[in-house]
């Protein structure tokens, strides 16, 4: 959790028709269907990503603006930063010393 | 967390995507194009400058739309098209550029690959020297047709091909298709539609095929034929232009699509948004079905 993300600039998020989306710039798109939809929380995660936040001060931040568990959130950070490993959407950008 | 790759739900009415007709400069003056009538310095002097169509473009991103297709004229032409481009990609459209491929060289390739688009589609309106350069009127553009398809297929870009028939390349249309069938990964299209042109010559229609011709063409090749067949058996369907998509032309005007630019509305002293949710829908459409017309008219009025 002490761990520092930030997001890949060669992606491009954008607000479709109230969707949060996330569009790579620099990959070929075979297909218009190949973009990322995200929920309303992996959306508001993402937009924290910042390159400076650690994962333990994302989750502080969420459990004061939002009505979740911990143990709860921190299952669904884990599964998002998996996703957005595997495409490539974000990079490890430090540890917390 | 990522839910996948579709948008679950879009409204009826919500602009996903854009042709835009960035200019209607072309270094080529093919004989059925009806863009070319205002291929003249004095037409061209009123198209959309830069920082107009990057304003207008970032109205388009904020309203939403995703699929943009910049078009022409050809786009290349337009001596600032890569600061269009890339400006669309850093807003994150997914672009289709309409080209006829002859300004592509080398370079203007790499710069592609560099930030891929999500197609290319290139006219092959012939496969051989004389036929191609007919369509054209240039002179060695069919060399410089085939040189940027083989340097868009080097870098694996996404690439259509497609040709219009037409009464003088309707003997290489089989030959183009089958041509452009082995090729690994490119898609083809044929289009039969002759427009008139943008001040109303009816000239292009001329080089139409008759519907004989066409359907023996069609008859010839076992997928165009069941593509016809599937056309000819689809009852026809009311216009949905204007509903999920929008045209803009050279000067700023949005329109409900390439094909009726009966009325427009002006970007250059407008918004985006406005255009497409107050005005669009009040444009006219003659394939549009009629709102909730009553079969009997009362022909009187009764006290």
């Amino acid at each position: 959790m002490d761990r520092i993300y930030a997001k890949n600039h060669d992606f491009v998020q954008r607000e479709v028709a109230g969707e949060c989306i996330l569009i790579p710039v620099r990959r070929q798109l075979t297909d218009v269907n190949s973009l990322y939809v995200l929920n309303e929380t992996g959306a508001a995660l993402w937009r924290r990503f910042d390159g400076k936040k650690t994962l333990h001060d994302i989750i502080l931040e969420f459990l004061n603006e939002f009505d979740v568990t911990q143990a709860q959130l921190e299952k669904d950070v884990a599964s998002l930063i998996e996703d957005l490993l595997s495409i490539h959407a974000i990079q490890e950008a430090g540890q917390a010393q | 967390m990522i839910i996948g790759n579709r948008l679950p739900s879009i409204p009826e009415r919500y602009p996903l995507c854009c042709q835009w007709e960035i200019t209607c400069r072309c270094n080529l003056r093919c004989i059925m194009c009806y863009t070319d009538c205002f291929n003249r310095p004095e037409q061209i002097r009123n198209e959309l400058t830069t920082e107009a169509i990057l304003r207008i473009m970032d109205e388009l991103a904020d309203a939403g739309c995703i699929e943009l297709a910049l078009t022409g004229g050809e786009p290349l032409a337009r001596p600032d098209f890569f600061e269009i481009y890339e400006h669309a990609k850093a807003r994150g459209f997914l672009v289709t550029l309409l080209t006829n491929g002859t300004l592509i060289t080398e370079a203007v390739a790499d710069r592609l690959a560099a930030l891929p688009p999500h197609r290319v589609e290139v006219s092959l309106h012939g496969i051989t020297e004389r036929t191609f350069d007919l369509v054209t009127q240039g002179s060695g553009s069919f060399a410089r047709c085939m040189r940027a398809i083989g340097l868009l297929r080097d870098r694996k870009l996404p690439l259509l091909l497609k040709t219009t028939a037409m009464t003088v390349n309707k003997a290489e249309v089989l030959a183009i298709k089958r041509y452009v069938n082995g090729l690994e990964g490119v898609w083809y299209t044929l289009g039969e539609e002759m427009r008139p042109t943008l001040e109303g010559s009816d000239a292009p229609g001329l080089l139409a095929l008759s519907d004989e011709e066409l359907q023996d063409l069609n008859r010839q090749d076992g997928e165009l034929w069941t593509e016809a067949c599937r056309n000819q058996a689809r009852p026809p369907q009311p216009c949905r232009s204007g509903d999920r998509s929008c045209h803009i032309d050279a000067y700023g005007q949005l329109q409900l699509c390439s094909g009726n630019r009966r009325r427009g509305y002006d970007l250059r002293h407008g918004s985006f948004k406005d255009g497409f949710y107050q005005h669009l829908p009040t444009f006219p459409c003659p394939a549009k079905a009629e709102p909730n017309e009553a079969l009997i008219q009362p022909s009187g009025r009764h006290a």
